[in-house]
Order: C-alpha cells, then sequence, then structure tokens
C-alpha cells in the first residue's frame, strides 16, 4: 500500500493532520497501535465517554469531535498497528493481527505522543508502584481506581489525576508533590505568559480546589523520596517542611512530567537537541513540524510538550504543509489556512514556560543514588553507569554496550534519558556533547515469526 | 617520549594488543573514538571460531587455530584480573546445511585443508538425526551439520569491557573521544587529534578498523580495508535452546538467540534493513521452528573490516619503521593471539609469530 502521507499515532495531532490531509486531497494512512482512535490523552473516547464521561470531565470530550474526523474515504485507519520499523524513503513496517504488513510513502508525519518521565527513585520498581499516568490508563478504560495511593512528584497531571480520583469517590492518600515554592516563585516571571494562557490557568486553580475542597494533604518541597516495602510497596518516606514523613499506602502513583518520545525520530536520524527548560532532547523542527530528514515531519508532544491543543494545531500545520508539498495546495492558500493556526498555536504554547519553571522534574530522579536502577529491563544502576564513565564512556551507547543498560524490551524508551544525565554528569560534558541511545528497530515487539512471513528473496536481497 | 606504544583504535584490536604490552612492561596510549564511531568492537557476532577459515591460505587456519587454543587462558587471566568473568563456551560449532550437496562440498574442502595442516582438523559430519540428538530443536529442513571441535563462542561485550577495564588497571593512558587527523615521525612519532591533542611515541600501532583506510596511505601503508555490513538481531531470553553455536544462530550466555548475519556491500551504511531482517528470521527459523514465536529484542547493523582475501593484516611500514598495520574481521577470535603472540612480531623478539602471508605485499599494486 502506498499513501500520500503516512500519519504514525492516532492521538489529537495525528487524528488532526489526517482528517487536514485528507480534506485536502492527499490519500492518508493512519497507524495506531490501539484499538480505537483517540492516542493516550483522549483514549478511547468515544465509548469511554458514555461510560465514564462525568468523571473525565469536558476537556475530554473534545476527542470525541477529532475521533468524527477520520471518517473520510480518503482516509485508512489501520487500528491495532503496532509500527516496528521505519525506514527512509519511507518504508513503513507493522504488525496487526498477528501479521507483517508495509505501507509506504513520500512522507511520513511521526505524532507518536509523549511518554511519561521516568522517575527513578529508591523502591521505583516494586509490585504496587506505577506512573500515574498508567492509573489514569486504567480509570479511562477499564473504570478502575487505586485504592490507598499516595501521588508523588509534580506536575499539572497530578492535579488532574487526583480530581478524578476525588470525582471517583476514591481520593488519593496525600499528594507529596517535589516542586518548591522557589520553583513558583522563579516561574512568576513567566506569568505573563501564563496570563495569555488564562484558561489553562484557571482550569488548574479549579483542580486544586476540588483536591483542597476533598481534604487530601499536600506536601511540597518534598525531598529523599524512598519507597518501602518488603516484596511490594507499604510505604512512602520523605522530608518536607523541615521534617521527615511516612505515610502507609497500598499504592504509589510516581510522575514528574512527560517527555517526547523521540524513538522514531532518532530511528530516523534527525537531528535532536537538549532543551533545558524542559530536561529532555527535542527533534528539530520548523514552523510545519518539518525534520532535517526529507519528507519526515513531526507533530504534537513528540516534538515538544505542549499538549493536546497545541498538538492538535501542529497536526493541522504539518497536514497543510504536506498538501503543499504534494501540489494540492498552493503556497498562498497554505499560508491563508495556516495564519489563524498559528496564532492559536502561539497563544496556547504561552503557558508551557510557566508550568516547565513552576513544575520542574524531581531532581533527586534526574541524578539517582549509586544503589537506584535506572534500566529496569536490565537491572541497571546508576553506580554502574557512573563506574562506565570511569572506564571511558563518553557516551550512552559505549555504555550500553559495556553493561547492556537499554538493551531490555523497551529499547531504551525509559532509561536513555536519566543514563545520558548520569554520563553528562559525570564526565563533565552537555547532554548535547554525550548524546542518546541509536534507536534501532524493532521501536515495538514483534516476533521472529511475523517478521520472516515477510522474506521475499526477490526484494533488495539480504546476503 | 609519552609512551612507547601509541596505538590507534580503542576496539578488541587495539585493546587486545595494547593489553599484552602492557603485560611485558611497554608503556601505551591508546587514542579511542567517540560514542557513535563504526564500531565492530560493539556489533559482531561473538564467535570464537576456526572452521571455513583459511580454505585458501592455511596459515589462516592455523592462526585461528593458535588463537582458539589460546582463549581460554586469555580469558581466565583476564577477568580475574579486571575482577569479572569474560563468558567462553569452546565445545565446538556448526556449519548447518539445508542441501547435501553443499554439505559434501564443503566436507570436500575441509578435507583438502586438513590435509594441509597435517591433520589437525578435527570436524565431523553429522547426518540430521545425529544433529538431532544433539540439537532437538533442529529444523526438518536442516540435512545435516558440519561439527568442527575447536569452534566456541565467546560474550564480545564482556571482553570489550574486560579489556578497557585491565588496560587502565595496567597503567595504560586510554583517551577517548578524539579522532586521529595526522601521524608524522620527524624524530620519533607524533599522533595529532582534531581536539588539538599531540601524543609522541616510540611506535605506532594502527589499529583503527575502517578508519586504516583514511590513515593508513599517510603512513606507508596499503591498508585495502573496506566495510561490509552485517545486519544481526538478537530475541529475547529464552530457556536453553541451542547447544552449540553456528553462523546462523547461537544462544548468548544471558538466554537471548543472536541470529545473523547479512553481507552486504553497502559502504559505511549501517542501518538494518527489513529485508535484511526478514531474511535472517526466515532462515534461523528453518534452522530451529520454535524461533517462530520468539520475540525480536534487537536488530543491529556493523561494519565488518575487510581485507581484499578477508584475511588479517600485520605490516610494519616500509615509509615509516616503527608504524605497525593491525587489521582483521575476527577480532574476537584472534583477540588471544593479538594478546600473547602478536607483542613478540612488534617487539622482534625471537619468539615473533611468522606473520609474511598476512604482510601487505600480497596486495598487487593497482
Amino acid at each position: 500500500m502506498t499513501r500520500d502521507l503516512v500519519v504514525i499515532g492516532a492521538g489529537p495531532a495525528g487524528m488532526a493532520a489526517a482528517a487536514t490531509a485528507a480534506e485536502a486531497g492527499l490519500s492518508v494512512a493512519l497507524l495506531d497501535e490501539q484499538k480505537r482512535p483517540g492516542g493516550q490523552i483522549y483514549r478511547d473516547v468515544d465509548r469511554a465517554m458514555v461510560r465514564r464521561g462525568a468523571i473525565l470531565g469536558a476537556d475530554f470530550a473534545h476527542g470525541a469531535g477529532l475521533t468524527a474526523g477520520l471518517r473520510h474515504d480518503r482516509i485508512k485507519h489501520l487500528a491495532g498497528a503496532v509500527v516496528w520499523a521505519i525506514e527512509e524513503g519511507f518504508r513503513v513496517s507493522y504488525t496487526q493481527d498477528g501479521k507483517g504488513a508495509q505501507v509506504s510513502g513520500a512522507r511520513v508525519l511521526l505524532a507518536t505522543g509523549a511518554l511519561e518521565r521516568p522517575m527513578p527513585v529508591p523502591g521505583w520498581t516494586m509490585p504496587g508502584v506505577m506512573t500515574a499516568g498508567a492509573a489514569q490508563i486504567l480509570l479511562k478504560q477499564s473504570g478502575v481506581v487505586p485504592r490507598r495511593a499516595v501521588l508523588v512528584g509534580s506536575g499539572p497531571l497530578i492535579y488532574l489525576i487526583a480530581a478524578q480520583m476525588v470525582r471517583a469517590g476514591t481520593p488519593p492518600l496525600a499528594l507529596v508533590e517535589t516542586q518548591t515554592r522557589g520553583d513558583m516563585m522563579g516561574a512568576m516571571r513567566h506569568l505573563g505568559g501564563a496570563l495569555r494562557g488564562f484558561w489553562t490557568l484557571a482550569k488548574g486553580l479549579k483542580l486544586l480546589a476540588e483536591i483542597t475542597r476533598a481534604r487530601v494533604p499536600r506536601h511540597t518541597g518534598a525531598t529523599q523520596i524512598a519507597i518501602e516495602g518488603a516484596d511490594r510497596a507499604e510505604a512512602i518516606t520523605f522530608h518536607a517542611a523541615g521534617r521527615a514523613h511516612r505515610i502507609v499506602c497500598d499504592t504509589v502513583l510516581l510522575h514528574h512530567g512527560v517527555v517526547p518520545n523521540t524513538q522514531a525520530a532518532r530511528s530516523l536520524g534527525v537531528t535532536h537537541r537538549w532543551n533545558t527548560a524542559q530536561q529532555c532532547f527535542l527533534p528539530q523542527v520548523d514552523d510545519w513540524g518539518a525534520t532535517d530528514v526529507p519528507g519526515l515531519m513531526i507533530a504534537g508532544d513528540g516534538a515538544g510538550i505542549g499538549g493536546a491543543t497545541v498538538a492538535e494545531i501542529a497536526g493541522r500545520l504539518a497536514a497543510l504543509h504536506a498538501a503543499c508539498e504534494t501540489g494540492h495546495l498552493t503556497r498562498e492558500q497554505r499560508d491563508a489556512r495556516a495564519g489563524s493556526l498559528h496564532r492559536a498555536l502561539d497563544k496556547d504554547r504561552a503557558i508551557r514556560p510557566f508550568l516547565d519553571a513552576a513544575y520542574p522534574p524531581f531532581a533527586q530522579a534526574l541524578a539517582p543514588a549509586d544503589a537506584t536502577i535506572v534500566c529496569r529491563c536490565e537491572e541497571v544502576t546508576a553506580g554502574t553507569i557512573r563506574a562506565h564513565a570511569g572506564l571511558g564512556c563518553t557516551g550512552p551507547n559505549q555504555a550500553k554496550a559495556f553493561g547492556r543498560a537499554g538493551m531490555g524490551p523497551c529499547q531504551g524508551r525509559y532509561c536513555g534519558l536519566t543514563v545520558t544525565g548520569i554520563l553528562a554528569q559525570a564526565n563533565g560534558q552537555t547532554p548535547d556533547e554525550t548524546g542518546y541511545y541509536r534507536i534501532r528497530p524493532p521501536l515495538k515487539p514483534v516476533t521472529l515469526g511475523e517478521l520472516a512471513a515477510m522474506d521475499n528473496p526477490g526484494q533488495d536481497a539480504a546476503e | 617520549m609519552d609512551t612507547d606504544y601509541a596505538i590507534i583504535g580503542g576496539g578488541v584490536v587495539g585493546l587486545s594488543v595494547a593489553w599484552g604490552l602492557l603485560s611485558r612492561g611497554r608503556r601505551v596510549t591508546v587514542i579511542d573514538g567517540d560514542d557513535g564511531a563504526f564500531r565492530a568492537s560493539r556489533g559482531n557476532f561473538g564467535l570464537v571460531w576456526v572452521q571455513s577459515k583459511g580454505m585458501k591460505q592455511p596459515r589462516y587456519a592455523r592462526w585461528s587455530q593458535q588463537s582458539a587454543a589460546l582463549w581460554a587462558d586469555f580469558a581466565a587471566e583476564l577477568g580475574e584480573n579486571a575482577g569479572t568473568i569474560v563468558p567462553l563456551e569452546q565445545k565446538g560449532g556448526y556449519d548447518l546445511h539445508f542441501s547435501e550437496e553443499t554439505l559434501a562440498e564443503t566436507v570436500e574442502k575441509y578435507e583438502i585443508l586438513k590435509a594441509k595442516l597435517g591433520g589437525d582438523y578435527p570436524f565431523e559430519v553429522l547426518g540430521h538425526n545425529a544433529l538431532r540428538k544433539e540439537e532437538p530443536h533442529i529444523g526438518p529442513k536442516v540435512v545435516g551439520a558440519i561439527l568442527h571441535h575447536q569452534d566456541g563462542h565467546a560474550n564480545p561485550l564482556r571482553l570489550l569491557r574486560a579489556l578497557a577495564a585491565d588496560v587502565r588497571r595496567m597503567g595504560g593512558q586510554v583517551l577517548t573521544g578524539k579522532t586521529v587527523t595526522g601521524v608524522t615521525k620527524p624524530d620519533g612519532f607524533r599522533v595529532t587529534c582534531a581536539d588539538g591533542t599531540v601524543i609522541g611515541a616510540d611506535r605506532v600501532i594502527l589499529s583503527a578498523g575502517l578508519g586504516a583506510a583514511t590513515l593508513g596511505p599517510a603512513m606507508g601503508f596499503k591498508a585495502p580495508v573496506r566495510p561490509q555490513r552485517g545486519q544481526v538481531l538478537i530475541t529475547e531470553k529464552l530457556p536453553k535452546l541451542i547447544n552449540r553455536p553456528s553462523l546462523i544462530a547461537r544462544q548468548v550466555d544471558e538466554g537471548g538467540i543472536q541470529i545473523g548475519a547479512t553481507n552486504e556491500e553497502v559502504g559505511l551504511d549501517d542501518r538494518v534493513t527489513q529485508p535484511g531482517l526478514s531474511g535472517l528470521a526466515a532462515e534461523a527459523i528453518a534452522a530451529y521452528p520454535a524461533l517462530a514465536r520468539a520475540q525480536l529484542v534487537r536488530s543491529w547493523g556493523a561494519l565488518r573490516v575487510l581485507s581484499p582475501d578477508g584475511l588479517p593484516i600485520y605490516q610494519e611500514s616500509r615509509e615509516m619503521p616503527g608504524a605497525f598495520l593491525v587489521t582483521c574481521h575476527s577480532g574476537i577470535t584472534l583477540a588471544a593471539v593479538h594478546a600473547r603472540l602478536l607483542p613478540d612480531w612488534l617487539e622482534g623478539t625471537q619468539a615473533a609469530p611468522d606473520l609474511e602471508v598476512f604482510s601487505e605485499d600480497r596486495f598487487a599494486v593497482s
């Protein structure tokens, strides 16, 4: 199958891009590993709204409008398609219903979104500990709410999940927040921008009010966070307000922000640069989402965290760009339609500097103690990575060869930023100098049988 | 002089030689590249292999045998010194065949080589049923195998890390993140790096893999090495499925099944391709059908460092005496001779191995 545009990911960016491109006349393939469109933010929105709309809120309902846009005869929506390789040119290999298949196209839009920044603190790999985002997926998908849970970390998502838990009648035992008063003071200099994103700010305050009304205790400026337990989480300990705390609990939900999922872009060799404000690597894209790999675009959180509205707009802009490049729109038509989108994008991004400064990642999880595991697939500790630096590992690829960090099934998705951070610090280099894992297929799991079934010796021969 | 030997290239070849020289009390400085450099040491298949090597040049077969014989002792000493283990298993390896014709042809060639080696080439031919007794998971398409008793496999990454650790422990200087831009010999050698670092040395060893093609000519070498891509797959960790390694698949000490490798002339391109991965998967499943259900965990492409005839090159420069080219595409197999025997050749001692057939004289001037 060959399409004008191949979109990977059916979240807000991917859905908006597919609809916009199809309307402009492009044939589109939209691949997503979920059975139903929505991405993480609007996960299974069409069905979840019916059952749990009141808990999930009005912003969530907006996703239903996006899924409606996919009903277009120029859009081929490949649901449950797990993409495991993208080769330049482009040849996209995926598995659907246990069978390997391919779609090709001269243009690819990556809309693979974000993933939660892992929070390696002592005890984080024990049963009973999960990310706050994973808890929210359970809520959206199955209506399951963790009991006797403590939310730990920083960022707006913690408040959203706490409020949703309150609405579900199972409030968290406490919020243990790592951001400090100083972070908030520093963030105030971005308040001008934040006020331009007034509605976002107002929604945040409303969530906080809901949490406070439910009398959920909040601890801020927490440090020395550790999870205790014999073989599963039994309590969380930390320091806050000048003293030690211990909260007995069954579940610990960790979250200190989200970062772009750059695996697919990395696998294609897109240039990335370290972003100090967001403490992560960002693929380098222009105003349309175009990268330095010809024909490859990125929209949404995968290009830099901006949230659902920003993602949707960026998806539309990338689609307009693709439509122009393929001759479906003139440059004038593209720019006419893009003008208001660019303005909306600026407005919606205005709050981001404030949020980045007010809710920074937890410093002690960016530079974990030696005994803390950072690569959970291969159980490699921070101390082992530091020892590799002493053996001359200037970057994560040599460290991977030396100690298997990043070799597991997650492809380094979860330890990559931590390992780069530890090596950068140990070697006295910047993250850009240190670099990142070389990402290779499979981006997602695939069996040898599925691979072999695609063997066609007539193709550009392997041997 | 800063050092007795400046070794350009900190892969398994350079570090093995460095380790051998340090063991003899020489001062060594290893100059290594950056994290993204083409590194065959990170991408190789990990065999310690004898069969099929040197079919046209018995000296190469012998050299590989010498190394295989020294490997266990080398790995044990290295591991003990570095406070680690370098996993090695030498209980034979297979050349698997899917047709009686190719099996018979190969056996015939092995018999000729065996005669040239005075009979020291211990292999046996296993038909399908005999092979099945050794390898219960072998598939029906495999008609038989040649089992060569001098073959085996190692964990090449543990070897690399142990060498990196022990070379430092013995006082070797290792400079990482360097790109060598020039080697001159005004009096002693001066090795210059892109960042301005200059290393003075009595002698220089060029073991920079594909980098030798660029640096070699200015040092008086032909250095006719070219890249050849090999794509490799590895599965999730599995219970014991394969007893002995072959060129098609081996079960590594951590449990994954490693599957290799393509031979592709694509220049300096180390990417993997879907046709490459699919072809390898299909062949591995033909050999071991149970692999069809296994999850692929990683794949990679690496570039072999090949000379025109595939043999190693050991050459002292005639223009710059004291500069040596050491290159091969079997850095793991030959690690033991590079550590144990090559220092005698570099130092010109009585015990120096005869490496005449590996000189650059064999390459005609074109």
